[in-house]
């Protein structure tokens, strides 16, 4: 069977068709071919993207197509919002997280909230736990004024100095310590 | 020679001077290194690597690999804690604490019912199925500040949170979602411009059973007879009233749930959902609506 499979006239019947395959190589040892019956233009049977499209699909189920149907708000329900959600003003937020107030505005100095309406207080642990920083970022307004501040704040509450350092370019002060949720504290009085 | 002939000598200079521009700096000195191995003074000597071994030769062995001995971190028998561990199912957890909060920032609509995908959608969580994450575990932090009436759908639970919750009204179910579900609850937009018609919810597998059918944990494969037979057991335990669901105003919503096969609300499997022309496919066919159907 090898010996039949090897000879020539086997090797054209593989390729019968598909002339445009055979490499400038390969020709000579099939059948003779004549340069015309070599189309420039390129098949790549392997690749999906190439094939031709499928037409004339039998549809095999039935579906009944309902237009504006009473489901579609199940639908809207798991569509992602657009954009963040306004915060509704409330009685009471249980959680201990409060919105921005209006009288904030009114200070020397501001802190800016990030996207998810929470303030931009945050902790930075580094040296395995060794040196802890706490940040106020996005400030605007006199930053210095606030460093006062804070640090009188942290002064009165723990009874000794506590270190700050004012980046004015960079809009943040940086606390030695780990004093967030004393900040937080004192952010929310504010009105931040 | 004064000092300000030495500035004005040095100012025309500088007039003459063509302007500082990228075409006429240089680098400061030390801004390279020279990668190549000097072979002048120390430079024949060993380049910092040491003498022989594995500095040399940069072949630095695995951690705790003692070149062929037994090695020390496998010569004593242990006890497999962890064993199976990459096969288990996982729960990332989500507090009660975090829920009220996505809750007072209006991420979440507590009018309608609460499931992993409204969560997800709230931006606060996520999850990853294919590192075996099955869904939410409620966890209890913040079970004091929790004060909202919800019906809530989550995959696993604990007593204090189904108290948390039952107390202040609300309902908790327990659900198991396979996989393939969860794909298309984290994000069911893809899933409905994928054109593909809404699959049916898999049944969980033979040791989560016991867990999704057990009223304690508010399965939701559960008897409801048992499960507000064991609302009153855990409320008594508490020490709170238990809330009457029928006189509720919201006992619609509040009875709402999901069938044992199917993933979203309202939203059968079988179902195709054409996001851009506004309609939903249904089957007509009598064998595709027995295949949903089971």
């Amino acid at each position: 069977m090898a010996t039949v499979w090897r000879s020539q006239s086997a090797f054209a019947r593989i390729f019968a068709g598909k002339s445009g395959l055979i490499l400038n190589n390969t020709a000579d040892l099939g059948a003779k071919l004549n340069p015309a019956s070599i189309s420039t233009l390129k098949k790549h049977y392997s690749n999906y993207a190439h094939s031709p499209f499928v037409r004339k699909i039998q549809e095999q189920y039935e579906f009944e197509i309902i237009k504006n149907p009473p489901e579609w708000e199940y639908v809207q329900r798991l569509l992602p919002f657009e954009s963040i959600p306004k915060i509704t003003p409330k009685a009471a937020y249980p959680s201990g997280w409060i919105p921005q107030k209006e009288e904030a505005s009114n200070l020397p100095y501001f802190i800016e909230r990030n996207k998810n309406q929470d303030l931009s207080i945050y902790l930075d642990i580094s040296y395995r736990g060794m040196r802890k920083i706490s940040k106020i970022k996005k400030i605007e307004g006199d930053i210095w004024l606030m460093n006062d501040d804070v640090k009188d704040f942290l002064k009165k509450r723990y009874k000794r100095y506590i270190e700050t350092r004012v980046h004015e370019l960079g809009k943040f002060i940086e606390v030695k310590g780990d004093y967030v949720n004393a900040l937080n504290e004192w952010a929310y009085s504010k009105g931040f | 020679m004064g000092s300000r002939q030495i500035t004005e000598k040095a100012l025309t200079m500088l007039r003459s001077l063509p302007r500082v521009s990228l075409g006429n700096i240089r680098d400061n000195p030390g801004y390279k290194k020279n990668p190549k191995r000097g072979r002048g003074q120390h430079g024949g000597d060993k380049h910092g690597a040491g003498n022989k071994g594995s500095g040399q030769r940069q072949n630095y062995m695995r951690l705790g690999y003692e070149t062929g001995n037994n090695p020390f971190y496998l010569r004593m028998p242990h006890e497999h804690y962890y064993k199976g561990h990459h096969l288990r199912r996982q729960y990332p957890p989500f507090s009660l604490h975090e829920l009220q909060l996505i809750i007072d920032k209006d991420r979440l609509d507590i009018s309608k019912p609460i499931d992993i995908a409204s969560i997800v959608k709230s931006g606060m969580y996520n999850f990853t199925p294919d590192e075996k994450h099955f869904g939410i575990n409620l966890t209890d932090v913040g079970a004091d500040c929790f004060a909202a009436k919800i019906n809530i759908e989550v995959q696993w639970a604990s007593e204090q949170v189904i108290a948390a919750i039952e107390k202040m009204g609300g309902v908790i179910t327990t659900a198991y979602y396979d996989p393939h579900s969860l794909y298309l609850l984290r994000d069911p937009k893809k899933f409905f411009e994928s054109g593909q018609s809404i699959p049916r919810r898999m049944i969980p597998p033979p040791d989560a059973i016991e867990y999704y059918t057990s009223a304690k944990s508010r399965g939701y494969l559960a008897d409801p007879e048992e499960i507000s037979k064991d609302r009153l057991r855990l409320a008594q335990k508490y020490g709170y009233e238990l809330h009457v669901l029928e006189d509720d105003p919201n006992y619609e919503m509040l009875c709402e749930r999901k069938d044992p096969r199917q993933i979203f609300y309202g939203l059968e499997p079988g179902w195709v959902i054409n996001l851009k022309d506004q309609c939903i496919l249904k089957p007509k066919d009598s064998e595709l609506q027995r295949f949903f159907a089971s």
